[in-house]
């Protein structure tokens, strides 16, 4: 007699990809054929996981058709089964896949497209934490200054992209054909940084000068670290724009592990 | 302010033995315009797992009104035990809720660690009840309270089944000290797919274990070859012979919290409050009988 983790392989096996055969000997055979019944837990699978993906990647899907987009779901799912049933989380490597996707090939821009609806989805839904405070660095001595480490807001995202993945996304959102039409799609370094603020999500492009300072703000490196001449105009005003949108969550001025070691200076 | 939500001044968490709506994205603004005369709200536990506007929308309802959290995706018979990362993400968010309820389905929906999606039957076997027992207790050990164990709609049997799936869900009850959320539709729907005897059923379930009732529609699905299975869809108003079924529950149970569940075709706000007037009406009826089924 089969144990039950060996029945669930059996039905699992069978709900994810063409049916073995293994399934259908666990189900009774009464009334409706076994593979009528499996095929109904099939479908609802396949409608849920397709479903999430819909959710997380809505300009995708309506850049590529909804047939394409649920054929394209349906093997990204077989390829890369989702691990929880919190299925915000679902989806991280779809933009990987789509890179991938010979029949996505010629739409060069689509990979660019879906990491930025992974970054705005994964934003949404990051926890709730607060913001730090400004005025929380005002008492600092200057001599602190230089110590000064950031951890970043959890609903922070930078992007490093190709394509302007930012203005196809909000034309095929907005509906705006016109604007979707005039975008050049001529591949170029891009740089965008998500984050979910008190009005919502928002996106915002940085120069590469701007994003190599927020990976390095963001990455837990020091001040002195992140820039050495910090008087420089451009640092001053982005980190003030960080700061007043509230893209990070706490700072220390030692070293974490240092720290964590007893031996902080 | 309209979705601040104000901590200690909640309305109670206990859920009343009335109607209640189950809650989706769609209405979440209609409700806090609106405050509907609708006694509780049941939400899908998973949707509220992170930050953000869905979990502000919920806090601000909560303040007006009682709350369930109804889960869909710990897999209760889940073989290698329960997925230690979702179960805290469930006692997290009732620690924030404060819900007056929490409750699983008796079935499965993971194996080898990959979700598959559905809600699906368990084999109902002594291994099995085994494991499901192991994770409630896990379950409610880990909330500190009772949760509920709702009856799945199902589509299939295992050859291997030696329990009645009634009986299941009482040993579970005894064994663990979980209530039974006695789904009426679920047991209208999987009766129908198998030739089954809804009645019977209902009759198996000791009134004092059953906590909660469920309602919701369904529909029929016509097979190649002339067969009809009915789904648990949850796309439709609740079916003149489930009304029928939950008059003989609510005979039988007396009066409990009952809900309206919508999922997909998701109407306007309206038709879920006519429909939990409907089953207001039917709970608030005297049944006298309850005393003598209890008795028996």
């Amino acid at each position: 007699m089969s144990t039950l983790r060996e029945i669930q392989r059996a039905v699992a096996r069978s709900i994810r990809s063409p049916d073995d055969g293994e399934a259908l000997r666990h189900i009774a055979d009464d009334m409706i054929a076994p593979a009528d019944r499996l095929s109904i837990y099939r479908n609802n699978a396949a409608a849920t996981l397709v479903g999430a993906l819909r959710i997380a990647y809505p300009a995708v899907e309506k850049l590529v058709g909804a047939e394409f987009f649920e054929g394209a779901a349906r093997i990204f799912i077989a390829q890369h089964p989702p691990r929880t049933a919190y299925l915000n989380d679902y989806g991280s490597e779809f933009a990987d896949f789509l890179g991938a996707f010979p029949a996505a090939a010629e739409l060069t821009y689509l990979p660019d497209v879906a990491r930025l609806e992974w970054a705005v989805s994964s934003a949404l839904n990051a926890p709730d934490v607060a913001a730090l405070e400004p005025a929380a660095l005002v008492g600092l001595a200057a001599s602190e200054h230089d110590r000064i480490r950031f951890v970043p807001h959890p609903s922070v995202r930078l992007l490093s992209l190709h394509y302007p993945a930012d203005v196809i996304w909000r034309a095929v959102l907005g509906g705006d054909d016109a604007a979707l039409a005039a975008i050049a799609l001529t591949g170029e370094p891009l740089w965008l940084l998500v984050h979910r603020g008190s009005e919502g999500v928002a996106v915002r492009r940085l120069t590469q000068e701007e994003a190599r300072l927020t990976a390095m703000l963001c990455s837990g490196s020091a001040l002195s670290e992140a820039m050495p001449e910090r008087d420089s105009a451009v640092f001053v005003a982005l980190l003030a724009d960080h700061l007043a949108q509230g893209r990070f969550a706490a700072f220390a001025t030692r070293d974490p592990d240092r720290a964590a070691n007893g031996h902080g200076d | 302010m309209s979705v601040a939500s104000v901590p200690g001044q909640r309305v109670p968490g206990l859920i009343p033995a009335r109607a209640g709506v189950g809650l989706r994205f769609p209405h979440h603004q209609a409700v806090i315009e609106r405050s509907p005369r609708v006694a509780w709200f049941e939400v899908h536990t998973e949707n509220y797992m992170g930050g953000g506007a869905p979990l502000r929308y919920l806090e601000a309802i909560r303040s007006d009104y009682p709350l369930s959290l109804h889960g869909v995706g710990l897999s209760l018979g889940r073989v290698d035990g329960l997925d230690a990362d979702h179960l805290d993400r469930i006692v997290r968010l009732a620690a924030r809720i404060e819900p007056g309820l929490v409750s699983e389905h008796l079935s499965w929906s993971i194996s080898d660690g990959d979700y598959l999606g559905d809600l699906l039957p368990l084999p109902l076997t002594e291994e099995a009840l085994d494991v499901v027992c192991d994770n409630v207790d896990r379950f409610q050990q880990a909330l500190g309270r009772q949760i509920l164990v709702e009856n799945p709609s199902s589509y299939l049997r295992y050859r291997h089944s030696t329990i009645a799936e009634s009986e299941f869900l009482v040993v579970v009850a005894r064994r663990t000290g979980c209530g039974i959320l006695c789904d009426v539709n679920n047991i209208f729907v999987s009766a129908a797919n198998h030739g089954l005897d809804a009645h019977a059923y209902l009759a198996a379930l000791p009134p004092a274990e059953v906590k909660e009732l469920h309602l919701a529609g369904h529909t029929v699905k016509q097979l190649s070859d002339g067969a009809e299975l009915r789904i648990d869809d949850h796309g439709s108003h609740v079916e003149p012979a489930v009304w029928a079924l939950f008059r003989q529950a609510v005979l039988r149970f007396g009066a409990r919290p009952t809900l309206i569940e919508w999922d997909s075709n998701i109407p306007a706000l309206d038709v879920l409050v006519e429909q939990a007037d409907q089953a207001s009406a039917i709970l608030l009826q005297p049944h006298e009988s309850r005393t003598n089924v209890d008795a028996a």
